[in-house]
């Protein structure tokens, strides 16, 4: 069984919890004030008003003009989710974050051992509430689509339970937005054939799918009947890092966009040093609005785990990519960072010139101090240069 | 065009311009050696655009001229043929015939007006350094020169000249070699250049160990390195090294002082079992104790406990072996100190005897 484990409102939650005062109002994180900047994410009393991530700051103060904004801390939250992560750890080492709110556990090697997935899934979400002072929301399914699916149907603070005979008759009133790979484009041409439901889409012969969706059409049509076989890939299985961001809005302003990129690489890299992991290829996605998508890699002599490093190259991948944007004004609609090319051992030489072992003791400072104290602000300034 | 001249005696020429020569060229004209006789001279001149040296040698019965020929054909001929014998090359038009005793051979020429040469250097710093002071200079510090890194200026060996001192610096980023000499020199203000390697490695091999003195002229661009028969000229490489005196430890806490010998052996007995990649070693010090252990891939242990002299914390770091065994080969006292700091920061060795020469070496996270 696979649990999709997703906290409620992280960022916004996380700093409630550090500012009580803040309890009961609608708090956002973002910035950097309430006239520039865009809303990195918002909590549910916020969310009542209609504010929503990615959204201008403008327009969420004129939405809610009690709004209170909180800038980014995105240390706090990456050792915030590092804790969050050692509880998971305590029922299986089979753990695929998706970002820092969000991870896919396989627990079908831990049932044994702590009775249920369900059993396990209510005392995680438990001791996170307990130790932590956080809210997540389960889901519990025999595969990954389902489990994500069922995490979100009663959040926030939800608990869902989808066992393998009960998949269909809980996945068939959905609508097909549900489905991974169906965006507002494919949505459209389904709801024109004038199917709506999954229920609509399984009654659909795998041939017309294909006929009309190409390879798209053979996905959909498994995932429409519960099935997919894709395994919870953990860290120390997987050949790559990566963290990605799909903003509810598209974003055009360069600066937000490249603050993003630094956040994503932050934690990529913190990742990367937490698994004593290093890699030798960064890559760097970019979804414009129309879909189009952009993945640039390149590949360095020598693998590395240091945010600068990374960060570096990471800043002339993007640029490369939007370069090859015709419009020249590049809509964002995802952004992506990633590193590959691990090498097993984590023998490392000093260098003695390159700004490398000044960058691996800041690093290491810095990991230390978010992990251990996780209040601390301890990150980089706006990395806009 | 006519030379004649005895086989021995233009052997070790043509060695010398094949050394230069780049075995795989796009341009013809560069695997030839250039041959031109003048005034009872015969030079013979080897390029490959960055590194050019010129022999000459004194020859009788001939005919000036000059021609290209094919350098690595010419040599290997030369080299088969019998000691002693005599050679007679003689140049018609664009085919050379060379003959000896009872053999001969035609080789195809290209027009000497093609070859290109490094031109008179313009305004040069000259100066005169004793061959083998320069000699120990670079071999002392050739080792460290970085290969084919991205850092172009660490490819090459820093000599910097002020005065009555002359410093050469080799690093590849993870180790750095310095050594410095006394010598007879007034340059106003100090001169830095960077040499590239590949000249580096032909000035030393031309180099002999000796109080004769060669002349050294350093312009813009290049340095040209006069003997009696020999020139030698390279380009510099344009760059600017990196501030050595800043990564060279000055005050150390922990100073470990053994027999180099004792050191180097141990070292060398565990390096067998090292990663062949890493090559990585741990050393673990102790009062009066060095222990060094090494393991690999295959699970192989080594592990040595050397007797030193020792007061210091007790504390563990990762080296390299092949670095401290470079640097213990370099050293030529009998004892040897290693400074260190901890298990983070450069570790400094030079041998009691000679501390105009110092190595440092960054550690290793094993």
């Amino acid at each position: 069984m696979i649990i999709h484990l997703d906290m409620d409102a992280f960022y916004a939650s996380v700093e409630e919890r550090e500012h009580p005062e803040l309890v009961g109002l609608p708090v956002v994180v973002g910035g950097p004030s309430k006239t520039r900047g865009v809303v990195a994410a918002a909590n549910y009393e916020a969310r009542k008003f209609g504010v929503v991530s990615a959204m201008p700051m403008m327009q969420a103060s004129r939405l809610c003009p009690e709004l209170q904004i909180l800038p980014v801390n995105m240390p706090l939250y990456v050792s915030v989710s590092k804790q969050i992560h050692e509880i998971f750890n305590r029922y299986t080492p089979e753990i695929e974050p998706l970002s820092l709110d969000e991870a896919f556990l396989d627990v079908s090697g831990s049932i044994k051992l702590f009775g249920s997935a369900e059993e396990i899934a209510r005392r995680i979400k438990q001791e996170i509430k307990d130790e932590l002072r956080l809210v997540v929301s389960a889901g519990i399914a025999p595969n990954k689509f389902v489990a994500k699916i069922a995490s979100d149907f009663d959040k926030p603070d939800g608990f869902v339970v989808v066992e393998e005979d009960a998949m269909q008759d809980f996945l068939d009133p959905l609508p097909v937005k549900r489905i991974w790979g169906v965006g507002k484009k494919t949505e459209l041409q389904l709801n024109n054939y004038g199917i709506t439901t999954i229920k609509d889409l399984r009654n659909q012969s795998v041939r017309w799918l294909i006929d009309r969706f190409g390879k798209q059409g053979d996905h959909i049509y498994r995932l429409a009947h519960g099935l997919d076989k894709r395994e919870v890939i953990s860290d120390a299985k997987a050949k790559s890092i990566s963290a990605e961001n799909t903003f509810i809005e598209n974003i055009s302003d360069k600066e937000i966009l490249i603050a993003y990129l630094s956040l994503l690489t932050e934690q990529v890299a913190a990742r990367l040093r937490e698994k004593n992991r290093k890699g030798k290829t960064v890559t760097v996605k970019v979804r414009f609005h129309d879909f189009t998508t952009i993945v640039r890699s390149k590949t360095l002599a020598e693998s590395t785990n240091q945010t600068q490093q990374i960060w570096l190259l990471v800043k002339s991948l993007f640029t490369a990519a939007v370069a090859s944007n015709a419009s020249g004004r590049p809509v964002v609609r995802l952004l992506g960072v990633g590193v590959s090319g691990f090498n097993n051992d984590t023998t490392y030489q000093g260098d003695l010139f390159s700004e490398g072992s000044k960058h691996d003791e800041l690093d290491g400072v810095a990991d230390e101090i978010n992990q251990r104290f996780g209040k601390l602000k301890i990150h980089r300034g706006r990395n806009t240069k | 065009m006519k030379i004649s001249i005895s086989r021995d005696a233009i052997l070790t020429p043509l060695q010398m311009a094949n050394n230069v020569i780049e075995r795989r060229q796009t341009l013809p004209i560069l695997s030839n050696v250039l041959m031109s006789v003048k005034d009872n001279t015969l030079s013979l001149t080897g390029t490959d655009l960055e590194v050019e040296i010129i022999n000459h040698c004194a020859i009788e019965n001939n005919e000036d001229g000059e021609t290209t020929l094919p350098a690595r054909k010419l040599l290997d001929i030369c080299k088969a043929l019998p000691e002693g014998s005599n050679i007679e090359i003689l140049i018609d038009q664009e085919r050379a015939v060379l003959k000896s005793g009872r053999s001969r051979f035609t080789l195809s020429t290209l027009s000497a007006t093609e070859f290109p040469s490094i031109d008179a250097l313009i305004s040069p710093f000259e100066f005169n350094v004793p061959q083998k002071t320069f000699k120990k200079l670079i071999d002392q510090t050739q080792f460290c020169m970085a290969q084919q890194d991205v850092r172009y200026y660490l490819n090459g060996l820093m000599l910097e000249l002020s005065n009555n001192q002359m410093i050469a610096v080799a690093t590849d980023g993870h180790r750095l070699a310095f050594c410095q000499a006394e010598i007879d020199l007034n340059p106003g203000e100090t001169r830095q250049v960077i040499v590239p390697r590949k000249a580096v490695n032909e000035i030393s091999r031309l180099l002999e160990e000796s109080d004769e003195s060669v002349k050294v002229s350093l312009s813009e661009n290049h340095i040209r390195i006069s003997f009696s028969e020999v020139i030698f000229t390279s380009k510099l490489i344009d760059g600017k090294f990196p501030d050595y005196q800043q990564v060279i430890p000055q005050k150390c806490d922990n100073e470990v002082k053994s027999s180099r010998d004792n050191l180097y052996q141990s070292f060398h007995r565990t390096s067998v079992l090292s990663n062949e990649k890493y090559r990585g070693m741990r050393l673990q010090l102790s009062e009066n104790q060095l222990q060094a252990t090494v393991h690999n891939p295959e699970q192989d242990e080594a592990e040595e406990v050397i007797e030193v002299n020792y007061s210091g914390d007790e504390f563990e770091i990762g080296f390299n072996v092949a670095y401290l065994l470079d640097a213990l080969s370099a050293i030529k006292s009998e004892e040897v100190v290693m400074q260190l700091t901890d298990s983070n920061h450069s570790c400094l060795l030079f041998g009691t005897d000679d501390v105009n020469s110092k190595y440092v070496v960054m550690p290793m996270r094993l």
